[in-house]
């Protein structure tokens, strides 16, 4: 369309020129079934609501084209459960570190996109 | 021949559809899309927005999404509506032929009457 | 590990050896090190565990449902309406009502069966997000979250299916369903033709994801 695109969202994207479709399954991670299934199951226990997760993701504005479906779905659970009061960003902190001693990864690698997403 | 009406009068089955009361518009309405463009969590997608279309079917009555996007109850709940579109109408450069169309779920308040105008295929035209 | 029942860890290692068939993905799952969103999502879990809000128990049943039970539900209730006109005209009726009469029960998805006929074709897509029968086929595959997906089919639906290696002729309508709101769909394939006596399992077999969502028509192979 002619207009310009007001209060256009990065995920209201019917309609725009783009490549051709690869067509093959790429599958799910471990971890990306993992974060389904805590979306999932927070959502069947009413914690956050679907239309809540869309709105934290639609929310992310450019970013959201940089990040993977379960990036940008992780990051919206984070953004619902903080602003719900769920949970605290030093509780998350804390509780992250842990995971990634667990993991036995060296240190958070630097992620700008990452940092930016979560400001 | 409308959808869900069996199972909306008495089924012990979960339905599809749930009872839609004071509904604005009936199946083969001609409607518009509200040419709007608010901020905020919307379901209406861009592209379709001061579009016409023939009312396909109604889906009954829902909690309102642009309302529950925001922690709240969605209430009171809208009528929800699937709306065919020819996409010849959609798309001005559309190259596929003229029966195409293209359907999808608009909610009441982002309906209007539309003035008899071009129009896609009539609702009973695919069955 | 705080919850002893159910070992992240151990599942992240072996969480891939399950049996080839249709709906198996084609690429690799290489796991590598853990991103930050692994990290965060693991974390994230562990909280509202500790917080008494979900159970480890609550979300391996989940992955263990997304993986094992929805993505074969929708091909058998397609075999039924294959086999059964009267199941299949309650289907296209209310699609929710007739999944919970096979025990096919959707949870909170609706769904609106489509038909394909000698003369309609339809094909699913959410441009807004990636909503999807995903109670009656599972996660939805890699293309279907695709931009490139999204963005196309709704406008060049028939370039689209042809990526697909699917070519209709003119005379054929197009039907593209935007599932955008409350409702969920599902295709109901034509029946090929050669298929006749063929057991509920074999239809099954044919019935696959790609033919439920309308990218591709099923195929039957050589007679056997």
């Amino acid at each position: 369309m002619s207009d310009r695109a007001i209060n256009k969202g990065p995920h209201d994207m019917g309609g725009e020129r783009a490549g051709a479709i690869d067509t093959t399954d790429h599958g799910m991670k471990f971890w990306e079934k993992q974060a389904n299934a805590l979306r999932s199951t927070a959502s069947a226990k009413r914690i956050v609501r679907v239309d809540e997760l869309r709105r934290a993701a639609e929310d992310l504005g450019d970013q959201y084209y940089k990040l993977d479906y379960f990036e940008r779905t992780t990051t919206a659970l984070r953004t619902l459960l903080l602003e719900k009061g769920i949970i605290t960003e030093s509780e998350l902190t804390a509780k992250m570190a842990e995971v990634r001693a667990r993991f036995d990864v060296p240190s958070a690698p630097p992620s700008p996109v990452k940092k930016e997403a979560h400001r | 021949m409308t959808p869900g009406r069996r199972t909306q009068e008495r089924s012990p089955l979960p339905s599809t559809y749930t009872p839609a009361p004071g509904h604005r518009f009936k199946v083969g309405d001609r409607v518009v899309i509200k040419r709007s463009f608010p901020p905020g969590h919307r379901r209406t997608p861009y592209y379709i927005r001061g579009k016409r279309g023939v009312i396909e079917r109604i889906c009954g009555a829902f909690p309102n999404p642009e309302e529950l996007a925001y922690g709240f109850d969605g209430e009171p709940r809208k009528v929800l509506y699937r709306v065919r579109f020819a996409q010849n109408h959609v798309w001005p450069e559309y190259r596929g032929p003229a029966h195409d169309v293209i359907e999808m779920e608009i909610f009441e308040h982002w309906l209007e009457p539309a003035s008899g105008s071009a129009n896609p295929a009539s609702p009973d035209e695919l069955g | 590990m705080s919850n002893s029942s159910f070992d992240y860890y151990a599942n992240r290692q072996h969480g891939h050896d399950h049996a080839h068939d249709d709906h198996a993905p084609i690429a690799g799952q290489d796991e590598g090190p853990p991103s930050e969103y692994e990290i965060m999502s693991r974390a994230m879990q562990e909280l509202l565990e500790e917080k008494g809000l979900i159970t480890a128990e609550e979300v391996r049943r989940r992955m263990e449902l997304f993986e094992e039970e929805l993505p074969y539900r929708g091909s058998r209730v397609i075999a039924r309406a294959w086999t059964d006109p009267a199941f299949k005209k309650r289907l296209l009726e209310d699609g929710k009502a007739a999944c919970a009469e096979m025990g096919v029960n959707l949870e909170a998805d609706r769904l609106i069966a489509v038909e394909n006929t000698p003369d309609v074709h339809n094909v699913i897509v959410c441009t807004l997000c990636s909503c999807y029968p995903r109670s009656l086929l599972g996660m939805p595959p890699t293309w279907y979250k695709s931009s490139n997906y999204r963005s196309r089919v709704v406008f060049e639906p028939r370039a689209v299916l042809k990526e697909f290696g699917t070519v209709l002729p003119d005379h054929v309508t197009v039907r593209v369903h935007d599932s955008n709101a409350d409702m969920r769909y599902v295709v109901i394939p034509m029946r090929p033709e050669g298929t006749e006596g063929w057991s509920g399992e074999q239809l099954a077999a044919i019935a696959t994801r790609d033919t439920l969502v309308g990218v591709t028509v099923p195929r039957v192979r050589a007679k056997g």
